[in-house]
C-alpha cells in the first residue's frame, strides 16, 4: 500500500531530518490488528516505529499510540474524528504527524 | 525551609539528642492525654516536665521496639556509618524505596520519628482527647495501618498509665475500627473478600488490649436497611456518572458518608483517616485540575478546606494525624516492624485521580521533598472556620482540655466561615455559587433543586449532563446524600426557590 | 469519548461540521469537542482571539505593539492573527516583530531566517536584538565560558531584558508573546510544585507589569496549543520547529507531559487549571518584592543590581557562579533543577523556551 507520510513540528528529527517519507506499507508485513485484512493506524504506528524512528522512539510514541502532545491527521482530517488507532488507511493516503512539543 | 514541617527532625539535628521537645504546653497535652502526669511525676516534685517527658520517650520505644529483622545493618562510607539521630546504630538499609532522611537514620529512630510526627499532629491540633471515642477507617492499606497501629499504641500506653495511676481521674480513649466493605462494586471474587475480611479482623483482634470493635460494613448499606436492592441501585448510581473521574469521586465520597454513618450509629465522636503528605499533595493537584468549587468573589477555592489536620464540616469531626507522613515512610514502618495489610478493592485508574497520583509519584523519585512542597504552597491558603475540633462547653471535661483547645483552634478571623456545602462531595459553596443556575426546564423541584445546590465540578463529573435523567439520577442518590441536600441548606433552598421562581418569571416576562 | 463507539472509516461517512452542516469536519475542537470545519475553524479561531483582546482592552487604538517573535508556532502564528485582526477590525495598531538573537549558530539563526521571512509575508517590520550588541557576549561564547550547567538560567535573564529593551528601541507601549493555554496551565502546576505562592499570583495575568516600562500581554491565553498547530498547519504558515542545542532535551519536562496526558483524559482540564490558578491569585496576599531600578544599568530590579547585571559581571570578570544559586527558597530549587536538567529528565519543559515569563 502506498502511503505519504509527514513528520512536522520536529518529529522530522528523529527520522533524519526527512519530513516527508512515500512508503511502500504491506498489510502482510505486518501482524494486523483485529484479524481483518484493513491496515489501520494502529498497525502503521507499529511499521513506523520499526522502520523510520531512527532515535528516541518515545519521542514518537507512548504505549502503543503517539506521545500525547503529538497531532495526527489522515488526508488533512484530525484522527480523533475517524477513531483515531481504529482508522483504516486506504492507498495512497496522506498521514501526517506533527508534535505540538517543541518551543514556540 | 522545612523547620515547621519536621520540627522534631530538626531539634534531633542540632542537639542529638534523643528526646523530643515541643514546647512545654505540648507536653502537657500529652501527658494529659496519655494519663501520664499521674505516674511520671509521682515521687518527684518540681522541675520534672522534661524529665517525665524524657521516661516516656523511652517508654515510646519501648512500646513501639518490636523486633525488626529487616533491619540490616551497612557500612555506609560517606554517612559515617551512624544514624544521624542517636549516633550509635547502624542506619538502616532497606531494599524498598527510601526517602534520604529514612536512610540515615537507624530502625528504632525511623520508627520513634514518625511516630513523633503523628503524636504531634495529635496533640498540637487537639484531635484526640482522654474522653473521646475514635473510629478508626481502615482500608487495608499501608497509610491507615499505621495510623490503626499509632492510635493503638497511644491508648495502649494511656491504658498501662491508666491503670498505673492512683486516682484514675482521666478516662482513656475508647477506639473502634471500620473497615468499607466495597465488593458489590468491584469484582473481586468472592473467596478473596472473605479472605481479606478475615485478615482485618485477625489484625485488629490482635490490637490488644484495649480491645476494639470492627465494623464491616458494605457499602450499600447506605442505603436503608430494610431494601434489599442496595447493591443494585448503587450500581446503577454509579454506573449513570459516565465520566471515569466522577464516578472515582462519587465513591469516595459515598464512602465517607458511609463512614460517618457508622460513626454516628456507634457512638464514635472522632474519625481517624490515614491521608498522608503524598495523598494529600495528590488532593492538591487533582482540586487544581477539577476546579472544585472556587469562590467566585475571592475567597480563593474550597481545597483549603480539605487539606487540613482537622475536618469537621461532617457531622463527626474527621481527623488527619499523619499529615506529615510520606507514603513511603509508611510503606517504610510496616515492611520494617512486619504490619500486614490486605489489599483489596484496587483497581487500575484511567481517570485523573490515577494520573495525578502517577504523576506525583515521578515528581518524588526526582525530588524527596516535592510532596510536602506541594502540601506548604496549599497550606498558604486560607482555611474555613470548619478546619478545627469544635469547642466544648461541657463540665465533664477536664478544664485542661477546653483550654488547650482554644489555645490550638484558629482564630475565627483567620479562617473563612460558610454555611452552604455541595450534597455531594461536601465542598463548601458561596452564594455566589448556588445563584449561577438558570433556565429551569424540569417540573421535578427536588431534582432541579438538588442539582442547583451542587458544586460546579460534581455538576461537570457526576450529574448527568442531559437535565432530563438528573430525575433518575436523584432518585438512586442514598439517603443521606439526599437528607444532606435537604436539611444541609434549608436556607439555600428557600434562597433557590425564590431565584427559580425570578427565572420563570423573567422568562415569561421575555417573551410577551 | 462518546464517538468512539461507532468509528467508522473515514471516508465512508465524513462527518459533517457542526457550525456550517456543509463541509467536511477536519479537527475536534479540545476546548468544546465539537467537530468542525477548516473553514469554520479559522473562523472561530480568529474570533475567539479577538474577544480575548477585546473584553480585556488588551490594546488601545494608535498603540504601537511588538510581537515577541522567535519563530515558532505560537509567535508565528500570534503574528499572522494579530496582523489580521488589526485589518480586519480595525484596532488601529501599528505591528512589530521583535527578535532577539541569542547567537546560538545553528539554531537561532536558523529560527531568525522564518522570522525575516515572516516580515516579508506578513508586512510587519522586524527588530531584531542580540546577546552580543547588548551584553557582548553571545549565548556560544557564554556556554564555552559556564558550559552547559545553568546555561538556561543566563539565557532567560537575558532574553527577558533582551526583549524590553528592543521594545523600548522601537519605542512601543506594548509587548505581545506567543504564551498559549497549555504553557500557562503547565507555569501554575509548576509554581505549585514549587511552592512559589508570589509567581503563582502572576502567571495568569493577561497583562503582566503594567506598572513597568513595557507592560506584557498573552492573546492565546485561552487557546490550546493543539488549535494554534493546527492552525499553522492548515494555513501551511512557515514556522521553525527544532529543540535548542544547548537544551536538546528541554521539551521533555514532566509537567508538559502531564498536562497533555491530562487533555487527553479531559481536554477542558487545560482551563480549568487556569481557572484555579486564578482562584490561588485572589486568596493569597503574599508580599510582593518591591520593584526599583538596578543602580547599574537602571532595569527594573528588586535588587541594588538587577539579576542580568550580576550575571554579566560575573561573566566578564570571569566567574561565572556569581549570581547562581541564591540564598532565597525558590532560586535554590530553580537552580537544582536546572542542575539536574541535562541528561536527566526535569519538571519543566521550557527553560529554554524561546519568550520565557
Amino acid at each position: 500500500m502506498q502511503l505519504t507520510l509527514e513528520f512536522g513540528g520536529g518529529l522530522e528529527l528523529l527520522c533524519n531530518s526527512v519530513k516527508i517519507h512515500n512508503v511502500n506499507v504491506e498489510p502482510q508485513d505486518i501482524e494486523l490488528q483485529g484479524g481483518t485484512k484493513k491496515l489501520i493506524m494502529k498497525d502503521l504506528l507499529t511499521w513506523i516505529r520499526g522502520n523510520l524512528i531512527k532515535e528516541r522512539p518515545e519521542m514518537f510514541m507512548k504505549g502503543d499510540t503517539v506521545r500525547p502532545g503529538v497531532l495526527v491527521l489522515v488526508n488533512d482530517c484530525d484522527w480523533e474524528l475517524s477513531g483515531q488507532l481504529n482508522t483504516t488507511l486506504e492507498e495512497k493516503d496522506v498521514v501526517v504527524f506533527i508534535s505540538t512539543l517543541h518551543g514556540g | 525551609m522545612d523547620l515547621d514541617k519536621k520540627p522534631n527532625l530538626t531539634m534531633t539535628n542540632k542537639k542529638g539528642s534523643k528526646a523530643l521537645r515541643p514546647n512545654s504546653s505540648l507536653l502537657a497535652i500529652e501527658a494529659e492525654l496519655c494519663g501520664a502526669f499521674n505516674m511520671a511525676c509521682n515521687g518527684s516534685d518540681s522541675g520534672c516536665r522534661s524529665n517525665c517527658y524524657r521516661n516516656r520517650d523511652e517508654e515510646d520505644e519501648e512500646v513501639a521496639a518490636v523486633p525488626s529483622p529487616e533491619t540490616k545493618p551497612v557500612a555506609n562510607g560517606n554517612n559515617q556509618g551512624l544514624c544521624i539521630k542517636c549516633k550509635a546504630n547502624q542506619p538502616m538499609s532497606f531494599a524498598g524505596r527510601r526517602t534520604d532522611d529514612d536512610a540515615r537514620f537507624c530502625g528504632d529512630c525511623f520508627r520513634s520519628n514518625l511516630f513523633g510526627k503523628f503524636r504531634l499532629a495529635v496533640t498540637s491540633n487537639a484531635m484526640i482527647c482522654p474522653t473521646d471515642n475514635v473510629l478508626v477507617a481502615f482500608s487495608g492499606g499501608a497509610s491507615s495501618r499505621v495510623a490503626l497501629q499509632f492510635v493503638h499504641e497511644m491508648q495502649h500506653k494511656a491504658q498501662k498509665n491508666f491503670d498505673a495511676s492512683r486516682d484514675r481521674s482521666l478516662p482513656v480513649f475508647g477506639v473502634g475500627v471500620a473497615f468499607i466493605d466495597e465488593s458489590s462494586i468491584f469484582t473481586v471474587p468472592e473467596d478473596e473478600v472473605t479472605k481479606g475480611i478475615e485478615d482485618i479482623r485477625l489484625i485488629v483482634s490482635s490490637l490488644t488490649p484495649p480491645t476494639k470493635e470492627l465494623h464491616v460494613v458494605p457499602i450499600e448499606s447506605l442505603y436503608s436497611s430494610d431494601s434489599n436492592d442496595g447493591s443494585d441501585r448503587l450500581k446503577k448510581l454509579l454506573d449513570a456518572v459516565c465520566d471515569a473521574t466522577g464516578k472515582e469521586d462519587l465513591l469516595v465520597y459515598l464512602r465517607m458518608l458511609s463512614l460517618q454513618k457508622i460513626a454516628s450509629e456507634n457512638g464514635y465522636n472522632r474519625l481517624v483517616l490515614g491521608s498522608c503528605t503524598s495523598r494529600i499533595a495528590c488532593h492538591v493537584l487533582t482540586a487544581t485540575v477539577k476546579v472544585r468549587t472556587f469562590f467566585q468573589q475571592g475567597h480563593g477555592y474550597s481545597l483549603p478546606a480539605d487539606i487540613q489536620y482537622v475536618d469537621s464540616r461532617w457531622g463527626v469531626p474527621v481527623v488527619l494525624p499523619l499529615r506529615d507522613c510520606l507514603i513511603q515512610e509508611l510503606n517504610m514502618l510496616c515492611h520494617l516492624d512486619g504490619l500486614k495489610t490486605v489489599e483489596l478493592n484496587k483497581n487500575p485508574s484511567s481517570s485523573i485521580n490515577g494520573l495525578v497520583s502517577s504523576f506525583v509519584t515521578l515528581l518524588q523519585e526526582e525530588n524527596p521533598s516535592r510532596e510536602c512542597t506541594i502540601v506548604r504552597t496549599a497550606g498558604k491558603l486560607t482555611p474555613f472556620h470548619f478546619n478545627r475540633i469544635p469547642e466544648i462547653n461541657d463540665s465533664n471535661v477536664p478544664l485542661a482540655t477546653q483550654r488547650r483547645q482554644k489555645r490550638y483552634n484558629l482564630k475565627p478571623t483567620e479562617s473563612i466561615s460558610s454555611e452552604s456545602f455541595c450534597p455531594i462531595c461536601n465542598s463548601p459553596l458561596s452564594k455566589s455559587d448556588l445563584l449561577s443556575f438558570k433556565n429551569v426546564e424540569s417540573c421535578d423541584t427536588n431534582s432541579v433543586l438538588f442539582s442547583a445546590a451542587c458544586c460546579s465540578s460534581c455538576r461537570f463529573q457526576i450529574l448527568p449532563k442531559d437535565p432530563s435523567s438528573v430525575g433518575d439520577f436523584y432518585s438512586l442518590l442514598p439517603q443521606p446524600v439526599v437528607a444532606r441536600a435537604k436539611c444541609g441548606s434549608a436556607d439555600n433552598y428557600s434562597l433557590l426557590r425564590e431565584q427559580i421562581k425570578d427565572c420563570i418569571l423573567s422568562d415569561s416576562e421575555d417573551e410577551t | 469519548m462518546e464517538e468512539e463507539g461507532d468509528a467508522k472509516p473515514k471516508k465512508a461517512g465524513p462527518r459533517q461540521c457542526c457550525v456550517c452542516n456543509q463541509r467536511r469536519a477536519a479537527l475536534k475542537r479540545p476546548k468544546t469537542l465539537e467537530q468542525i470545519c477548516r473553514e469554520c475553524f479559522y473562523r472561530v479561531f480568529e474570533e475567539e482571539i479577538h474577544q480575548v483582546i477585546v473584553e480585556n482592552q488588551l490594546f488601545k487604538p494608535g498603540e504601537r505593539i511588538a510581537i515577541g517573535a522567535s519563530g515558532g508556532k505560537d509567535s508565528t502564528v500570534l503574528a499572522y492573527v494579530l496582523s489580521e485582526l488589526n485589518r480586519r477590525n480595525n484596532y488601529g495598531l501599528d505591528l512589530f516583530l521583535l527578535s532577539v538573537d541569542e547567537g546560538i549558530t545553528g539554531y537561532r539563526d536558523d529560527s531568525l531566517e522564518t522570522v525575516k521571512r515572516n516580515e516579508i509575508q506578513y508586512g510587519l517590520p522586524l527588530k531584531v536584538v542580540s546577546y552580543k550588541d547588548l551584553y557582548g557576549w553571545t549565548m556560544d561564547e557564554m556556554v564555552k565560558m559556564i558550559g552547559l550547567k545553568n546555561n538556561c538560567t543566563f539565557c532567560g535573564v537575558f532574553r527577558r531584558q533582551a526583549l524590553d529593551r528592543g521594545a523600548a528601541l522601537l519605542k512601543v507601549d506594548k509587548l505581545a508573546t506567543g504564551h498559549n493555554a497549555d504553557d500557562i496551565a503547565e507555569t501554575v502546576l509548576l509554581n505549585i510544585l514549587r511552592g512559589d505562592i508570589a509567581r503563582l499570583s502572576r502567571c495568569t495575568a493577561i497583562t503582566t507589569g503594567e506598572d513597568g516600562p513595557i507592560p506584557r500581554c498573552k492573546p492565546f491565553k485561552y487557546t490550546y496549543e493543539k488549535e494554534i498547530v493546527m492552525y499553522a498547519y492548515f494555513k501551511r504558515l512557515d514556522y521553525f520547529s527544532t529543540e535548542c542545542i544547548y537544551s536538546p532535551n528541554a521539551y521533555r519536562g514532566f509537567a508538559r507531559e502531564f498536562i497533555k496526558d491530562l487533555e487527553r483524559i479531559r481536554p477542558r482540564a487545560i482551563l480549568d487549571i487556569i481557572k484555579s490558578g486564578e482562584d490561588f491569585r485572589i486568596s493569597t496576599s503574599t508580599k510582593m518584592p518591591e520593584q526599583g531600578t538596578c543602580e547599574r544599568c537602571g532595569y527594573i530590579s528588586s535588587q541594588k543590581w538587577c539579576k542580568a547585571c550580576v550575571l554579566l559581571e560575573g561573566l566578564n570578570r570571569g566567574l561565572p557562579k556569581l549570581g547562581i544559586g541564591r540564598s532565597r527558597g525558590l532560586n535554590q530549587e530553580n537552580s537544582k533543577d536546572v542542575k539536574k536538567g541535562n541528561g536527566a529528565r526535569s519538571i519543566e519543559s521550557k527553560q529554554c523556551g524561546s519568550l520565557d515569563f
